[in-house]
């Protein structure tokens, strides 16, 4: 299979995706980016507010409703959304699924803002914080509590194997920016590479553990959460759907992407993506069902209250999400692929807001909303989450491009924008030549 | 591709074959319900909701042998919490049905679970029952304030204070610091009627059984909630009502976390079952790496642009 077509890029009406390559001639600062960093600095304010008056001032949260949007949207929903190293990187390392391979930076990336951003706000909602310091003692752990598994692990995941796998397109542009960067970076590079197969294998035990505690922690809350999301199976549950979303997160935003940025869109690459999430969605959905069969709890789908709603809302988001990709497998089509993502990944993070706010029951009066301030501050993290993104994109080799655009962007920088210096891609005036190892000598 | 799949699912199974054997080997004696150890020197309360006047005399002694403020909030001038909260470890409540029928009071605190759900979630121990009395206590140093104790408590005993800066858990402690002195726990000491007693978990149960037994009729369903619900707790009660009405949910015999985290507990036994999944990752991702760099190679031949791993 591997080099069968050695001409492909001449093939101008299928697009291939063969080299990332990053997003020229957009600038970084734009109305967008002033507004995303105008949050982030109110939620910054805010949260020195937060640590000076405590949990109840700044948020709705109440001795029924113990947590927050912080903790059950940022940290339960976005970190699924974030997981496509997991889910990407394990259809494409371990199950060789080959063309995945051009999304994995993409996946890498956006795993890695969605982890970093919630873990910081789950520092934040901690109401003791600097006890935390507990985590370098492993003989402390409660090795028994979810929660203990879910902090720890998470940490662990981010601060390593997450943000190791990201460096290879940092190296990536200090080689191209210099070339006297390049032997340190060469042999930088090999180290990596010879630690790869631990640090990936370690990207997908650790996200697998820690994904299906989070729905392990609602386990304990017991008949406070309605029988239609209460069930032994919630790991998997939640582990499921963190698959299927993070495929829908990783492509989705791929296409947007090359919508905003005016990319060719390889549908060879998307089709195949979008097959592994529909099978993904209807088994994830199966199971669901069946459990909720066999449990007997399906009569409380058909009571006329705010939990069948949900429970529908989400089901069917879902399942027209999962039939939109698999229509859009047909007709090649990246409109109700797109469609089909975004639905879909609505409809999983729904399910996983769920068992904590939407069907937590603790007594009949209790009721949460978030307050504004504690809206704001989740809002800031996500903008600086896209922050990163932003500027990653522009900066880095992360978005797969047609081989023709890494040459469009060389003469972009050396024709167009020669004055740039610090901000291209490039050493000044670099066309991509003298690209070998042996005519390095520059 | 199916090859290497099936050389995946070969090479995991190889180790989690065996591993899964032991755990189905092991299912039987898993599934029935573990006896849970009771600590040699259980202390606990025994609470008689048929002697209870409602005086709340207790509410007042424990915030004061606890050394807590006391809760004024509602009215400003009055100790009247409505609930337990950030300094109220011990509260009288009523139920008072609408149709007239009998009402009751209820004492309501922790119950000091024999197998607790809040130590069972609480990352850092700071929850953590005391291996001789079985009284569970919170450290202040160990606790990162996540809240999850006020989730998973099936009785929503521990409260979080919600307002400063270093923020704390609050939940009866058994007075363990008036134990230490040789003192009995403030409520028991203050009960005008000895609606609430204080002594050792099987004197309590003794206790119990003979007041059922003398007084036959009076007390529901003829037993003391605490002996095996939630798998025994070491506050015990007697009621002339259903206890659910008196906010003491039927749970059952199993104790809410050996019920909830069975399987989870068993996938990370000793680590096993992981660190078997770990080896056969890593050995799949070598392969696969292998071939993606070669891949890689022949593509910067190809193109002659940097390879992109
Ligand atoms: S009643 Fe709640 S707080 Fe008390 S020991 Fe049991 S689980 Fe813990
Ligand atoms: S809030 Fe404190 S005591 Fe409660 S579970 Fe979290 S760490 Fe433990
Ligand atoms: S034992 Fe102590 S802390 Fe607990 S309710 Fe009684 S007085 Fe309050």
């Amino acid at each position: 299979m591997s080099s069968a077509t050695p001409a492909t890029t001449q093939n101008q009406s299928k697009p291939r995706w063969e080299r990332y390559v990053p997003v020229y001639g957009f600038p970084v600062v734009n109305s967008f980016f002033v507004v995303l960093s105008l949050l982030v600095i109110v939620a910054f304010v805010l949260t020195a507010y937060r640590e000076l008056a405590g949990l109840g001032p700044v948020s709705g949260m109440n001795d029924a409703y113990g947590w927050g949007i912080w903790k059950t949207f940022n940290v339960m929903v976005l970190t699924a959304l974030g997981s496509g190293a997991f889910a990407v990187g394990i259809a494409a390392w371990v199950f060789r699924r080959k063309r995945m391979h051009s999304l994995m930076r993409m996946a890498l990336l956006t795993s890695f803002l969605a982890y970093a951003c919630g873990l910081l706000l789950l520092g934040i909602d901690a109401g003791r914080p600097w006890n935390f310091y507990w985590m370098v003692f492993p003989w402390k752990w409660n090795l028994h509590s979810p929660l203990a598994e879910v902090a720890i692990c998470m940490s662990i995941y981010a601060m390593i194997p997450l943000a190791v796998e990201n460096i290879p397109p940092v190296l990536e542009r200090l080689w191209y920016f210099d070339s006297r960067l390049r032997p340190v970076v060469t042999i930088i590079e090999r180290r990596l590479h010879y630690f790869f197969p631990w640090i990936i294998a370690a990207a997908y035990l650790l996200p697998g553990m820690h994904q299906s505690s989070l729905g392990a922690l609602m386990l304990l809350a017991g008949e406070r959460v309605h029988p239609l999301w209460q069930t032994p199976w919630l790991p998997l549950l939640y582990l499921g759907a963190a698959s299927f979303m993070s495929f829908g997160c990783v492509a989705g935003t791929t296409m947007l992407c090359c919508l905003v940025w005016k990319r060719a869109m390889d549908m060879e690459v998307l089709d195949e993506a979008a097959r592994i999430t529909a099978w993904l969605i209807f088994g994830w959905l199966g199971l669901r069902l069946l459990d909720i069969l066999f449990r007997g709890a399906l009569g409380t789908a058909f009571h006329f209250d705010r939990f069948a709603a949900v429970f529908w809302l989400e089901t069917l988001s879902i399942a027209i999400g999962g039939w939109l990709l698999v229509r859009s497998l047909r007709f090649h089509d990246p409109q109700p692929m797109f469609v089909g993502y975004v639905l879909s990944s609505a409809g999983g993070m729904i399910y996983r807001f769920s068992p904590t706010t939407l069907a937590f029951r603790p007594n009949p009066e209790a009721l949460y909303f978030p307050a504004t301030i504690e809206i704001l501050v989740s809002l800031g993290f996500i903008s600086l989450g896209v922050l990163g993104f932003l500027i990653a994109v522009k900066r880095l080799a992360i978005l797969p491009a047609p081989l023709q655009e890494w040459y469009d962007m060389a003469s972009y920088f050396r024709f167009r924008r020669p004055y740039i210096r610090w901000t291209g891609y490039f050493k000044f005036g670099f066309f991509g030549e003298e690209e070998s190892e042996a005519s390095g000598s520059d | 591709m199916a090859i290497t799949r099936r050389e995946l699912f070969t090479r995991v199974g190889k180790g989690a074959v065996p591993a899964a054997v032991a755990a189905t080997v092991g299912v039987d004696t898993l599934q029935a319900a573990e006896p849970i150890p009771v600590p040699s020197a259980a202390v606990g309360l025994l609470y008689d909701a048929t002697i209870c006047i409602g005086c709340k005399a207790c509410v007042a002694a424990c915030a004061e042998a606890n050394d807590t403020p006391a809760d004024t909030r509602r009215d400003f001038l009055h100790q009247a919490p409505t609930d337990l909260n950030d300094v109220t470890r011990n509260i009288i409540k009523l139920y008072k049905p609408e149709d007239g029928s009998e009402f009751s009071f209820v004492k309501r605190q922790c119950m000091h679970c024999l197998d607790p759900a809040c130590a069972a979630g609480c990352p850092f121990q700071a929850l953590h029952k005391d291996p001789e009395t079985g009284v569970i206590g919170w450290t202040p140093e160990k606790c990162i304030g996540c809240r999850y104790c006020t989730i998973t408590c099936p009785y929503h005993i521990p409260r979080f204070q919600w307002a400063g800066f270093n923020p704390r858990v609050t939940k009866c402690e058994l007075c363990r610091h008036r134990l230490e002195q040789g003192l009995k726990p403030g409520c028991t000491s203050v009960c005008p009627t000895g609606a609430v007693i204080f002594g050792p978990r099987p004197v309590l149960l003794l206790e119990g059984k003979r007041r059922i037994q003398s007084n036959p009729g009076r007390y529901y369903q003829d037993r003391i909630y605490g002996e095996h619900d939630n798998g025994g707790t070491q506050a015990l009660y007697l009621s002339h009502v259903a206890f659910e009405k008196l906010g003491l949910p039927e749970l059952g015999p199993e104790s809410v976390p050996a019920r909830t985290l069975r399987w989870q507990r068993r996938f990370y036994q000793y680590f096993a079952l992981p660190a078997v999944l770990y080896a056969g990752l890593v050995q799949v991702i070598r392969k696969s790496i292998k071939g993606h760099e070669e891949e890689a190679h022949e593509r910067e031949k190809r193109t002659g642009l940097r390879a992109q791993l």
